[in-house]
């Protein structure tokens, strides 16, 4: 007999083992496990639960009733670092609020979040004293649309009446971006204007600039255009479309209670707002990882060979799977990581790559390839191993179930998505988890797996080489060392904002403040990009201190993973020691605070040589005496240009 | 109780998270903990889902009239299945 805890575990673990739709039907039995854990274990575990159980495609109910696990306290984490998000409606934004809640909490993420009341938006950016003044927002979410505009054209209006109305339309938003901006410092999530179906023009609006359409297509182009780089727009139209214009647009919710949307798009919406706050904060997912047989071709290579796998013009089937294919390429291109995990002997599996012209992934665009007998979970650590990376950046795709339910109970931290059996359905099935969302696009997204492959080589040859100064040596690193200016300014926030691990305080700035801080005369500003013989890392460190008292404070230290046990840190410490005597400082000051992701800087200034001062909590508090006998520390790193 | 009585009160009982919720036709947002505007709202989502009914507009509005109850309510979507 099965005691009810172990009936009530097996219930639990089978559910989040399967699919959407196997899990649909078991919804009830959901909710009453959860109620029973709650009553013997207590609220926090039923929550770790709840978590596993959100999906942006639940229904409006399911996600209220999930909310209940979820929101047994108003800050969800730990408040000393939760992001303080605004959210300023047109229409009332309290079913957005709970949703965007929901989608946080299940993310492990924690705010603090200020209501607006209905339709005060304006009021609440421009009036001084207002509450919103008094909460001092990171984040604001101006949850407005089109309902929200104040000037529509009159049907007989020409285009110059049309075009200049748009345009003092447009005054009046980015009164508000700007004013949010210069009173807090806030990021701004703004909405553009969603376009309702029925048209007063018919087809003929596509011509005519002052049909309603028109005209606010006209603004979604001109804000798009016109907004500052701190405004994140938030593609409202585009949702609206994609969840179909029929269950958007249903009016009786507004009509009756003044709702956004349609009920059961609620969700969706509220997804998409969170996937952008994620990205606000650097926890975008970074990492791919597919299978092959029956992911990313059609049947099983082992069996059918290069030449029988189904792939390629001519077939349906072929075709989804290039479709799917070019998808997974152009979010490479765009920054995201690949990595292979197969269950195959490694030839097999890289025989399409070798052998298929018509493959559009080709094995260089692979970080990581992986291909063995041993279980996919094991092989996941592996991989975030050889990268580098949490776990909790990556994201699993793979056809068979069984593959995906062993993933996400023994590496619960993987996103896996579910996939459908038809290969036609696997970009949407992926794509409606908008995990790879980004606030910025640099240079430097486009060249990121190139930097990973190489790395993989360097690492290869620090195995070769007998000892690691020797190696070092063979690596002729040279870098450039460089202020936060206007050309790098973006990378070094993304930077900033991204380091979990490499990152002595874990301070998050927005682009506006960065560049506050890169403009001031007390704030002493480093970037560091390193290039080897292997290839070019790009911008891989920063650090930010400013004078205080004749000692110079680093306020932040961050560095790429990808260049650790290389010198990088002995030779930023030279110099930063040098700058701080050039300003006529006697110190360096360091801090360190632990988070639980970055414990190995823990010992990082104790390494530099800082001696430590003291504690604040569980800060601690580093020195350097800057004095003329202070020697450099040792690194086989050429500086290559000099800017100060 | 018929099929649709039954599935009222289901919802009636997940949208309160209070599985004892029986329902009296003279019943109104008084007799039930927690019967807000905002449950209100909550309850109306779930029963249009469950039941796969819509209600108009003029609907949702008179629902908030006094003299509407839980009488009324499932008289309102009984009409709708029927015709459904």
């Amino acid at each position: 007999m099965m005691t009810d805890d172990q009936q009530r575990n097996e219930f639990l673990e089978t559910y989040f083992q399967a699919d959407a739709s196997v899990r649909q039907p078991k919804f009830v039995g959901l909710l009453q496990s959860l109620k029973s854990l709650s009553d013997v274990q207590g609220e926090d575990a039923a929550a770790t639960w709840a978590k596993r159980a959100v999906s942006p495609v639940l229904d409006y109910s399911s996600l209220m009733k999930l909310r209940r696990f979820l929101m047994p306290k108003k800050v969800v984490g730990g408040a000393g670092n939760a992001l303080r998000l605004a959210i300023l409606g047109g229409p009332t934004t309290t079913q957005l609020r709970q949703f965007i809640e929901v989608f946080l909490a299940a993310e492990g993420m924690s705010a603090e979040i200020y209501e607006g009341d209905y339709g005060l938006f304006r009021q609440e950016i421009l009036a001084p004293g207002s509450g919103l003044d008094e909460f001092q927002p990171q984040v604001i979410f101006l949850a407005t649309g089109a309902r929200d505009v104040s000037r529509m054209p009159s049907i007989e209006m020409g285009e110059e009446a049309v075009s200049e109305l748009a345009s003092a339309e447009l005054d009046d938003w980015s009164l508000l971006w700007e004013t949010a901006n210069a009173k807090w410092n806030a990021t701004v999530i703004l909405n553009n204007f969603e376009i309702a179906p029925g048209s007063v023009m018919g087809h003929y609006r596509l011509r005519y600039p002052a049909a309603r359409e028109h005209y606010l297509e006209r603004l979604n182009k001109m804000m798009a255009d016109r907004a500052a780089a701190y405004v994140v727009l938030h593609d409202l139209q585009g949702l609206a479309a994609e969840a179909g214009a029929r269950s958007w647009f249903d009016p009786r919710f507004y009509l009756e209670f003044k709702m956004p949307c349609g009920a059961e798009c609620l969700g969706a919406y509220a997804h998409s707002v969170f996937s952008l706050l994620r990205a606000v904060v650097g926890k975008s997912k970074k990492v791919l990882v597919l299978d092959l047989d029956n992911t990313l071709w059609g049947g099983v290579v082992a069996d059918l060979g290069a030449g029988g796998i189904r792939l390629g013009q001519g077939s349906g089937e072929g075709e989804a799977f290039l479709a799917f294919q070019n998808y997974v390429k152009e979010l490479q291109r765009r920054g995201v990581l690949l990595a292979v995990c197969s269950k195959n002997d490694d030839a097999n599996a890289r025989e399409p790559f070798e052998k298929r012209p018509d493959m559009i992934l080709k094995l260089n665009d692979v970080s990581c390839f992986v291909a063995n007998w041993e279980n996919k979970a094991d092989n996941l650590r592996s991989i975030a191993d050889r990268l580098e990376l949490k776990l909790d950046a990556f994201v699993f795709v793979d056809d068979n179930p069984a593959e995906r339910a062993i993933v996400r109970q023994f590496a619960p931290e993987v996103a896996v998505p579910d996939m459908p059996e038809d290969a036609a359905g696997y970009v949407h099935a992926l794509a409606l988890h908008r995990y790879f969302e980004t606030v910025a696009f640099t240079r430097e997204d486009t060249a990121r797996s190139r930097y990973y492959s190489e790395n993989a080589q360097r690492k290869e040859m620090a195995s070769r080489s007998t000892d690691l100064n020797s190696f070092l040596a063979s690596l002729g690193m040279r870098m450039k060392v460089d202020t936060v200016n206007e050309l790098n300014i973006e990378r070094v926030t993304q930077l900033v904002n991204k380091s979990n691990q490499f990152n002595l305080t874990t301070r998050r700035y927005t682009l506006a403040q960065m560049r506050e801080i890169s403009r001031s005369p007390e704030w002493l500003t480093l970037t560091f990009s390193l290039k080897d013989n292997l290839g070019d890392n790009g911008l891989i460190g920063v650090i930010l201190a400013h004078k205080r008292e004749g000692s110079m404070a680093v306020d932040t230290w961050v560095m790429s993973c990808r260049v650790l046990q290389r010198g990088v840190e002995h030779f930023a410490r030279n110099e930063l020691v040098e700058l701080a005597r050039k300003r006529g400082c006697h110190s360096v000051l360091g801090t360190y605070i632990p988070t639980p992701k970055n414990g190995m800087v823990k010992d990082h200034f104790a390494r530099l040589g800082f001696v430590q001062t003291g504690a604040d909590g569980d800060c601690t508090l580093w020195s350097l005496q800057v004095d003329p006998l202070l020697k450099p520390l040792d690194h086989f790193i050429v500086r290559e240009v000099t800017n100060e | 109780m018929n099929n649709t009585r039954a599935t009222v009160r289901k919802v009636f009982r997940e949208v309160f998270d209070d599985p004892t919720i029986e329902l009296r036709d003279d019943m109104t947002a008084d007799h039930i903990d927690g019967w807000d505007s905002m449950m209100h709202i909550n309850l109306i989502i779930a029963l249009e889902r469950a039941l796969g009914i819509k209600f108009a507009t003029a609907e949702i509005s008179r629902m908030k009239e006094p003299g509407e109850n839980v009488g009324s309510l499932v008289a309102l979507i009984e009409a709708k299945v029927c015709k459904g």
